[in-house]
Protein backbone atom coordinates (compact mmCIF):
# COMPACT_ATOMS: atom_id res chain seq x y z
CA UNK A 1 0.00 0.00 0.00
CA UNK A 2 1.20 3.00 -1.43
CA UNK A 3 -0.91 5.41 0.56
CA UNK A 4 -3.93 5.69 2.82
CA UNK A 5 -6.53 8.60 3.02
CA UNK A 6 -8.38 9.22 6.88
CA UNK A 7 -11.02 10.83 7.82
CA UNK A 8 -11.19 11.51 11.36
CA UNK A 9 -14.66 12.66 12.72
CA UNK A 10 -14.97 11.52 16.00
CA UNK A 11 -13.44 13.35 19.04
CA UNK A 12 -13.45 11.79 21.88
CA UNK A 13 -9.87 10.61 23.49
CA UNK A 14 -10.80 6.61 23.03
CA UNK A 15 -12.23 7.28 19.33
CA UNK A 16 -9.57 9.26 17.72
CA UNK A 17 -7.01 6.64 18.93
CA UNK A 18 -7.68 4.17 16.28
CA UNK A 19 -7.23 6.59 13.60
CA UNK A 20 -3.80 7.79 14.77
CA UNK A 21 -2.97 3.87 15.38
CA UNK A 22 -3.17 3.23 12.14
CA UNK A 23 -1.86 5.96 10.37
CA UNK A 24 0.86 5.34 12.52
CA UNK A 25 1.09 1.67 11.87
CA UNK A 26 1.19 2.46 8.05
CA UNK A 27 3.38 5.53 7.98
CA UNK A 28 5.79 3.59 9.91
CA UNK A 29 6.28 1.31 6.62
CA UNK A 30 6.70 4.13 4.44
CA UNK A 31 3.19 5.06 3.68
CA UNK A 32 1.98 8.21 2.55
CA UNK A 33 -1.06 8.65 4.99
CA UNK A 34 -3.28 12.05 4.49
CA UNK A 35 -5.62 12.55 7.24
CA UNK A 36 -8.41 14.76 7.19
CA UNK A 37 -9.97 16.16 10.45
CA UNK A 38 -13.77 16.98 10.22
CA UNK A 39 -16.53 18.24 12.31
CA UNK A 40 -15.50 18.65 16.49
CA UNK A 41 -12.41 16.44 15.01
CA UNK A 42 -11.08 19.50 13.82
CA UNK A 43 -10.36 20.81 17.48
CA UNK A 44 -8.15 17.97 17.91
CA UNK A 45 -5.39 20.11 15.59
CA UNK A 46 -5.62 22.81 18.20
CA UNK A 47 -3.13 22.76 20.65
CA UNK A 48 -5.73 23.40 23.23
CA UNK A 49 -8.48 21.14 21.66
CA UNK A 50 -5.70 17.83 21.58
CA UNK A 51 -5.31 18.31 25.49
CA UNK A 52 -9.03 18.45 26.04
CA UNK A 53 -10.03 15.63 24.84
CA UNK A 54 -11.97 13.21 26.98
CA UNK A 55 -13.62 10.20 26.94
CA UNK A 56 -17.36 10.54 26.68
CA UNK A 57 -20.32 9.00 27.48
CA UNK A 58 -20.24 5.93 29.49
CA UNK A 59 -16.85 5.36 29.18
CA UNK A 60 -15.77 8.54 30.56
CA UNK A 61 -14.83 7.12 34.57
CA UNK A 62 -12.96 4.87 32.95
CA UNK A 63 -10.56 7.62 31.36
CA UNK A 64 -7.57 7.27 33.74
CA UNK A 65 -7.72 3.60 33.17
CA UNK A 66 -7.13 4.12 29.21
CA UNK A 67 -4.77 6.72 29.66
CA UNK A 68 -2.92 4.12 31.87
CA UNK A 69 -3.01 1.35 28.92
CA UNK A 70 -2.20 3.80 25.99
CA UNK A 71 0.77 4.78 28.15
CA UNK A 72 1.43 1.08 28.71
CA UNK A 73 1.56 0.38 25.53
CA UNK A 74 4.11 2.62 24.15
CA UNK A 75 2.37 5.39 22.68
CA UNK A 76 2.26 8.88 23.99
CA UNK A 77 -0.85 9.70 26.28
CA UNK A 78 -1.26 12.69 24.97
CA UNK A 79 -2.95 13.28 21.58
CA UNK A 80 -0.73 15.76 20.53
CA UNK A 81 2.05 14.41 21.67
CA UNK A 82 1.02 11.66 18.84
CA UNK A 83 0.20 13.98 16.12
CA UNK A 84 4.10 15.15 16.82
CA UNK A 85 5.30 11.15 16.73
CA UNK A 86 3.42 10.81 13.27
CA UNK A 87 4.50 13.68 12.18
CA UNK A 88 8.11 12.64 12.46
CA UNK A 89 7.68 9.90 10.23
CA UNK A 90 7.68 12.03 7.41
CA UNK A 91 4.75 10.51 5.81
CA UNK A 92 2.11 11.72 7.24
CA UNK A 93 -0.15 15.09 6.67
CA UNK A 94 -3.01 16.69 8.58
CA UNK A 95 -5.64 19.00 7.27
CA UNK A 96 -8.36 20.90 8.72
CA UNK A 97 -11.87 20.81 7.21
CA UNK A 98 -12.71 24.31 5.96
CA UNK A 99 -16.22 23.67 6.67
CA UNK A 100 -15.33 22.89 10.08
CA UNK A 101 -13.15 24.92 11.26
CA UNK A 102 -15.49 27.83 10.51
CA UNK A 103 -18.10 25.71 12.81
CA UNK A 104 -15.94 25.10 15.53
CA UNK A 105 -13.75 27.58 15.69
CA UNK A 106 -10.16 26.51 14.12
CA UNK A 107 -8.26 28.93 12.13
CA UNK A 108 -4.96 29.70 10.86
CA UNK A 109 -4.18 31.34 14.34
CA UNK A 110 -4.51 28.81 16.57
CA UNK A 111 -3.60 25.48 14.13
CA UNK A 112 -0.85 23.21 15.35
CA UNK A 113 2.30 23.82 12.77
CA UNK A 114 2.35 20.14 12.31
CA UNK A 115 -1.09 20.39 10.01
CA UNK A 116 -0.66 21.37 6.52
CA UNK A 117 -3.61 23.86 6.64
CA UNK A 118 -7.00 24.31 6.32
CA UNK A 119 -8.70 22.89 2.94
CA UNK A 120 -11.57 22.51 1.56
CA UNK A 121 -13.03 19.15 1.33
CA UNK A 122 -14.11 18.96 -2.16
CA UNK A 123 -10.10 19.36 -2.93
CA UNK A 124 -9.62 16.69 -0.12
CA UNK A 125 -12.36 14.04 -1.51
CA UNK A 126 -10.87 14.44 -4.98
CA UNK A 127 -7.23 14.82 -4.34
CA UNK A 128 -6.29 12.18 -1.74
CA UNK A 129 -9.41 9.81 -0.75
CA UNK A 130 -10.55 8.93 -4.63
CA UNK A 131 -6.44 8.56 -5.07
CA UNK A 132 -5.36 6.82 -2.15
CA UNK A 133 -4.98 3.01 -2.27
CA UNK A 134 -6.91 2.94 0.38
CA UNK A 135 -9.18 4.78 2.46
CA UNK A 136 -10.90 4.98 6.01
CA UNK A 137 -13.42 6.92 7.58
CA UNK A 138 -13.46 7.07 11.33
CA UNK B 1 22.30 -27.90 15.10
CA UNK B 2 23.48 -24.00 14.29
CA UNK B 3 21.52 -21.08 15.77
CA UNK B 4 21.15 -17.75 14.31
CA UNK B 5 23.41 -15.05 14.58
CA UNK B 6 21.64 -12.53 15.71
CA UNK B 7 22.92 -9.18 14.79
CA UNK B 8 20.55 -6.71 16.81
CA UNK B 9 17.43 -7.09 19.28
CA UNK B 10 14.61 -5.31 19.69
CA UNK B 11 12.76 -5.65 23.00
CA UNK B 12 8.90 -4.73 22.50
CA UNK B 13 7.90 -6.50 26.11
CA UNK B 14 5.02 -4.75 27.29
CA UNK B 15 4.13 -2.57 23.85
CA UNK B 16 1.00 -3.18 22.00
CA UNK B 17 -0.14 -2.28 18.29
CA UNK B 18 1.47 -0.02 16.71
CA UNK B 19 4.46 0.31 18.41
CA UNK B 20 6.07 -3.39 18.16
CA UNK B 21 5.22 -2.74 14.33
CA UNK B 22 6.41 1.10 14.38
CA UNK B 23 9.82 0.02 16.55
CA UNK B 24 10.43 -2.72 13.88
CA UNK B 25 9.82 -0.98 11.35
CA UNK B 26 12.52 1.81 12.69
CA UNK B 27 14.80 -0.94 13.53
CA UNK B 28 15.06 -2.85 10.34
CA UNK B 29 15.87 0.22 8.80
CA UNK B 30 19.32 0.77 10.67
CA UNK B 31 20.60 -2.87 10.04
CA UNK B 32 22.18 -3.79 6.63
CA UNK B 33 21.16 -6.36 4.12
CA UNK B 34 22.16 -9.70 5.86
CA UNK B 35 21.65 -8.46 9.08
CA UNK B 36 19.11 -10.63 11.37
CA UNK B 37 17.00 -8.81 14.01
CA UNK B 38 15.46 -10.09 17.17
CA UNK B 39 12.09 -9.03 18.29
CA UNK B 40 10.80 -9.88 21.37
CA UNK B 41 7.43 -9.20 22.00
CA UNK B 42 4.23 -9.91 24.24
CA UNK B 43 1.33 -8.70 22.55
CA UNK B 44 -0.29 -11.45 20.72
CA UNK B 45 -1.30 -9.51 17.62
CA UNK B 46 2.70 -9.53 15.99
CA UNK B 47 1.50 -13.46 15.85
CA UNK B 48 0.06 -12.71 12.62
CA UNK B 49 1.49 -8.77 12.19
CA UNK B 50 5.40 -10.21 12.05
CA UNK B 51 5.11 -12.66 9.68
CA UNK B 52 2.69 -10.96 7.12
CA UNK B 53 4.88 -7.73 7.36
CA UNK B 54 8.11 -9.82 6.90
CA UNK B 55 6.25 -10.75 3.28
CA UNK B 56 5.14 -7.53 2.56
CA UNK B 57 8.55 -6.27 2.99
CA UNK B 58 10.33 -8.90 1.63
CA UNK B 59 12.01 -9.69 4.47
CA UNK B 60 12.93 -13.46 6.17
CA UNK B 61 11.22 -14.80 9.08
CA UNK B 62 13.84 -16.99 10.36
CA UNK B 63 11.78 -18.39 13.27
CA UNK B 64 9.27 -17.34 15.66
CA UNK B 65 8.95 -18.84 18.96
CA UNK B 66 6.61 -18.44 21.87
CA UNK B 67 7.29 -19.56 25.48
CA UNK B 68 5.99 -18.48 28.36
CA UNK B 69 3.91 -15.28 27.08
CA UNK B 70 7.08 -14.21 25.30
CA UNK B 71 7.43 -13.98 21.53
CA UNK B 72 10.57 -14.08 19.69
CA UNK B 73 11.20 -13.60 16.37
CA UNK B 74 14.35 -13.89 14.06
CA UNK B 75 13.91 -11.63 10.51
CA UNK B 76 16.45 -11.72 8.36
CA UNK B 77 16.87 -8.65 6.45
CA UNK B 78 17.17 -8.77 2.70
CA UNK B 79 15.89 -5.33 1.24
Amino acid sequence: MKSMAIVVRDDSYDKILTPLAFAYLTASEGTQVDMLFVNWAVKALTAEGAAALRIDGRHAAEEAMVRAGVAKAGLPPEVYDIIKALKGTGCVNFYACSLAGAIFGVNEGNLIPEAEGIVGAAWFLNEKAAKADHYQYF
Amino acid sequence: MSETQVTSTLDTTGKCCPMPMVETNKAIKALAIGDVLEIIATDVGTRKDIPSWCERTGQSLLSMTEEGGVLRYHVRKNR
